[in-house]
C-alpha cells in the first residue's frame, strides 16, 4: 500500500468506527430522553429505572463516540491539509458550527445530565438531555452538510485557485443533504430501536425477574425500530434522484456497489421482519419466547447496514475528495511520509479498536446484569451522622 | 471581524488551558495525591463533572481553526504531526480511563484505568508543551521542546494541585479519613475535634475554613492564568499570521450568523457547571458516574 493508500485506510477505518458508535449514540438519545419525560411528568418508579439502565448503555457507547470523534476532526488537518488549502473557506464552516454551536453545547449539557442526578431540579435535569438531544441532531445536521458538499461543492465558485462561499443558502439546501439527513436518522432510530429490542428479548428470554421493565422496553423497541426502519428505507430509495443527478455512475466501482446492494438487502429484510412480523403482534411478542432469539439475531444488522452505507456513500465519490473539484490524491497533506500514517495508522487503529471491544463487552456486561447493576444516578448515601458530636 | 473571531480564538484556546488544564493537572498527580483507592476515587468523582465541560473547549479550538483560518489549519497540524499523534493518543487514554474505570469490578480494574488516566494526563500536557514551543520556533521540533513540554507539565501540575485543594479543602486522603472517623464512634476526644474541624472545613461551617476556600478559588484563578499563560504570550506573537491567514469576509459573516447567537448559551452553560459542581462536602454522598 502507498501512502494515499494508507491515508484513506486510517480514514476509513477511524470513520467508520466514529459512525458505529455515533448510529448508536443518536438512536437511544431520544428515547432515553422520552423515558424520563414520562418519569417526571408520570411519576412511575419504572420510567426512572428504564431512564437510568438505558442512560447507561447510551453513555458508555457515548464514550467511543467522543474518542473517535476527535482522531476524525483533527485528522483532516493531519493527513488532508490539501483540502482545507483547497476547500476550506467553505468546508470549513459548517464543521466550524458543528463544534461551536452543537458539540460544546452537547457535551457540557451532557455533563450536567450525568453528574447533576439528584443535584439540580428535576425538570432542569430533563431539559438538560433534551439539550444534548437536540444538539446531537444539530450536530448530525451540519457534519452532514459538510459531507453533502464534498458530494456535490454546491453553493461554491472558485476564486484564485480556491473554492469560495458564494451561496450559503445552497449549502444548506444541497439535495445530497436534504434526503441524506432523515435517511440517516431513521437509520439511527433503527440502530437504538434494536439494541433496546434485543436486549429486552435477551432479558425475557432469559425469564428475568423484571418482566414490567423489558416488556415495556421491547414494545418501545419495536416501535421506534418500525418509525426508522420506515424513514431510512423511505429516504434511501428517495437519495437515488439527487445521485443520479450530480453524480452519475456514484455505484458503478465494485465497492460502493457491493456496498449499497447488501445494506439494500439488510434494509428489506429488517423492513420485513420489524414492520410486518414483529409490529402486528407487539402485544404479545413479550411473551413469546421461542421468538426472541430471532430480536436478538437481528440487533448486529442495523450497524452493518449503516456501515455499508457509508462504504457505498464515501467509496462512489472516489477518486474526488470534492466531487469533479479535488482529488483525494491532491488532497493529501504534500510531505506524508509512510513513516508518519503508518505510525498514526496503528496508534490509532490499535487503541481505539482496542477500546471498541472493551466498550461493547461493557455493554454486553451491563445488558446480561441488568437494571439492578445501573450506577447512573443511583440514590444519594444518607448524610453521615456527626456521633462524635453526641459521643461527647 | 477578523479581529473578532482572533479574539474568540485566543479566548477558547486560553479557556481550554485555564480550565482543562486544571483537569490535565490533577490527572497527572491522581496517584501522588491519592495514594489509596479511595482518594482516587474521591479525587476523580470530585473532578469527573468538570472534564467534559473542559475539554469541548479544545474541540472548539480546532473547530474554529478549521472555519476561521482555514489556510493555517493543515499546517499548523502537518506541521507538529507527531506531537498531534501523541496529543490525541494521550487524550483518548485519559478518557478512556475516566469512562471506563467505574464500569466493572475488582480492585485492579480500578487501579489499572486510573494509571492510564496518570499516563494520558502526563501526555496530553507533555505534548502540548511541546507544540507550544515548536509553534513558537517556527513549527520545527527541536531539543527546546523538550524543555517546553518539562515546563508546561510543571504549571499544569501546579494549577491541578491548587484545583484539587479547591475541590476537597480536606485532602483527599483527609476527608476519606475524617469520614470514616466519624462513622466509626471509639474515636478520642482530640481526633473528634480534629476530624470537626476539618469536617467543618469542608462543609464551610467555619468561619475560618470559609475564609479558606475563598482563598481556594483566588489561588486557583491564579494559577489558571500561570497555566493559561503559554498559550497566551504564542497567540500575542502570532497574531499577525493568524491575521493574514484569515477566512474570507463571507465565510466569517456566515459563522458570526450561526455561531455568535449561541455564545450565551455556551458561556451559561460552562458557569452552570462551575457553579452546580464546585466544592461542597454534599457531593460525597452522590455516587459518581467516574
Amino acid at each position: 500500500m502507498d501512502v494515499l493508500d494508507l491515508a484513506r485506510a486510517q480514514f476509513a477505518v477511524t470513520g467508520s468506527l466514529h459512525f458505529l458508535f455515533v448510529v448508536l449514540t443518536l438512536g437511544l438519545a431520544p428515547l432515553v430522553a422520552v423515558m424520563q419525560t414520562l418519569w417526571t411528568f408520570g411519576g412511575k418508579p419504572v420510567h426512572e429505572r428504564m431512564t437510568r439502565f438505558w442512560g447507561q448503555i447510551y453513555l458508555i457507547n457515548y464514550a467511543l463516540g467522543i474518542v473517535t470523534g476527535l482522531v476524525m476532526e483533527f485528522q483532516f488537518g493531519l493527513s488532508w491539509s490539501g483540502l482545507s488549502h483547497y476547500a476550506g473557506d467553505v468546508f470549513g464552516a459548517p464543521l466550524a458550527i458543528e463544534t461551536l454551536v452543537a458539540f460544546f453545547l452537547e457535551s457540557t449539557f451532557l455533563g450536567l445530565w450525568i453528574f447533576g442526578w439528584h443535584r439540580m431540579p428535576r425538570r432542569l435535569h430533563l431539559a438538560c438531555i433534551w439539550i444534548v438531544t437536540l444538539t446531537a441532531y444539530v450536530s448530525a445536521f451540519w457534519i452532514m452538510a459538510a459531507n453533502a458538499f464534498l458530494q456535490n461543492p454546491a453553493g461554491a465558485v472558485e476564486r484564485g485557485g480556491r473554492l469560495v462561499v458564494e451561496d450559503f443558502g445552497a449549502v444548506l439546501t444541497n439535495p445530497m443533504l436534504a434526503m441524506a439527513l432523515p435517511h440517516v436518522a431513521g437509520a439511527a432510530l433503527l440502530t437504538g430501536g434494536s439494541v433496546i429490542m434485543g436486549a429486552s428479548a435477551y432479558q425475557l428470554f432469559r425469564r428475568t425477574a423484571e418482566q414490567e421493565f423489558f416488556t415495556k422496553s421491547l414494545r418501545l423497541g419495536v416501535s421506534v425500530a418500525s418509525i426508522g426502519v420506515v424513514l431510512a428505507v423511505g429516504f434511501g430509495y428517495a437519495q437515488f434522484g439527487p445521485i443520479g443527478e450530480f453524480q452519475p455512475g456514484k455505484f458503478d466501482s465494485p465497492l460502493a456497489g457491493l456496498g449499497l446492494g447488501f445494506m439494500i438487502l439488510i434494509g428489506y429484510l429488517l423492513q420485513l421482519v420489524v414492520l410486518f412480523v414483529l409490529l402486528p403482534v407487539i402485544r404479545w411478542l413479550p411473551r413469546w419466547r421461542w421468538a426472541h432469539p430471532i430480536v436478538m439475531l437481528m440487533t448486529p444488522l442495523p450497524f452493518l447496514a449503516a456501515i455499508l452505507g457509508w462504504l457505498a456513500r464515501e467509496a462512489g465519490r472516489q477518486p474526488w475528495l470534492v466531487y469533479g473539484r479535488l482529488t483525494v490524491a491532491d488532497a493529501m497533506s504534500p510531505g506524508l511520509t509512510p513513516a508518519m500514517i503508518t505510525t498514526s495508522l496503528v496508534a490509532f487503529t490499535g487503541v481505539l479498536g482496542l477500546l471498541a471491544v472493551v466498550d461493547y463487552l461493557l455493554i454486553a456486561r451491563l445488558v446480561r446484569r441488568g437494571p439492578a447493576a445501573a450506577t447512573l444516578g443511583a440514590a444519594p448515601l444518607p448524610p453521615p451522622e456527626r456521633t462524635p458530636a453526641l459521643s461527647l | 471581524m477578523d479581529i473578532l473571531w482572533t479574539v474568540l480564538f485566543a479566548v477558547l484556546l486560553i479557556g481550554y488551558f485555564a480550565l482543562e488544564g486544571a483537569n490535565i493537572g490533577l490527572g497527572m498527580l491522581l496517584p501522588a495525591l491519592g495514594r489509596t483507592q479511595e482518594g482516587r476515587d474521591r479525587i476523580v468523582a470530585a473532578m469527573a463533572p468538570f472534564v467534559l465541560a473542559g475539554e469541548v473547549w479544545l474541540v472548539a479550538v480546532a473547530g474554529t481553526l478549521f472555519g476561521v483560518y482555514p489556510q493555517a489549519e493543515g499546517e499548523v497540524l502537518f506541521g507538529l504531526y507527531p506531537l498531534v499523534v501523541c496529543l490525541l493518543v494521550s487524550w483518548i487514554v485519559r478518557d478512556a480511563g475516566l469512562w471506563f474505570r467505574r464500569r466493572a469490578d475488582g480492585p485492579a480494574w480500578r487501579a489499572g484505568w486510573d494509571r492510564m488516566i496518570c499516563l494520558g494526563s502526563w501526555g496530553l500536557a507533555l505534548s502540548w508543551g511541546a507544540a507550544l514551543t515548536a509553534l513558537a520556533t517556527g513549527l520545527s521540533i527541536t531539543p527546546a521542546a523538550l524543555a517546553g513540554a518539562a515546563a508546561l507539565a510543571a504549571l499544569l501540575a501546579f494549577h491541578g494541585r491548587a484545583f484539587a485543594s479547591w475541590l476537597l479543602p480536606g485532602g483527599a486522603a483527609g476527608t476519606v479519613a475524617t469520614g470514616t472517623t466519624t462513622v466509626a464512634t471509639g474515636t478520642t476526644e482530640a481526633a473528634g475535634e480534629l476530624s470537626g474541624a476539618v469536617l467543618g472545613g469542608a462543609a464551610g461551617r467555619l468561619p475560618g475554613p470559609a475564609a479558606g476556600a475563598g482563598r481556594g478559588a483566588a489561588a486557583l484563578a491564579g494559577t489558571a492564568c500561570l497555566a493559561a499563560a503559554p498559550a497566551a504570550a504564542l497567540l500575542a506573537g502570532t497574531a499577525p499570521w493568524l491575521l493574514e491567514h484569515t477566512a474570507p469576509a463571507d465565510t466569517l459573516n456566515v459563522l458570526s450568523l450561526m455561531i455568535l447567537p449561541c455564545a450565551p448559551l455556551m458561556a451559561g452553560a460552562q458557569v452552570w457547571v462551575w457553579r452546580t459542581f464546585g466544592p461542597r462536602r454534599a457531593a460525597d454522598r452522590f455516587p459518581s458516574f467516574f
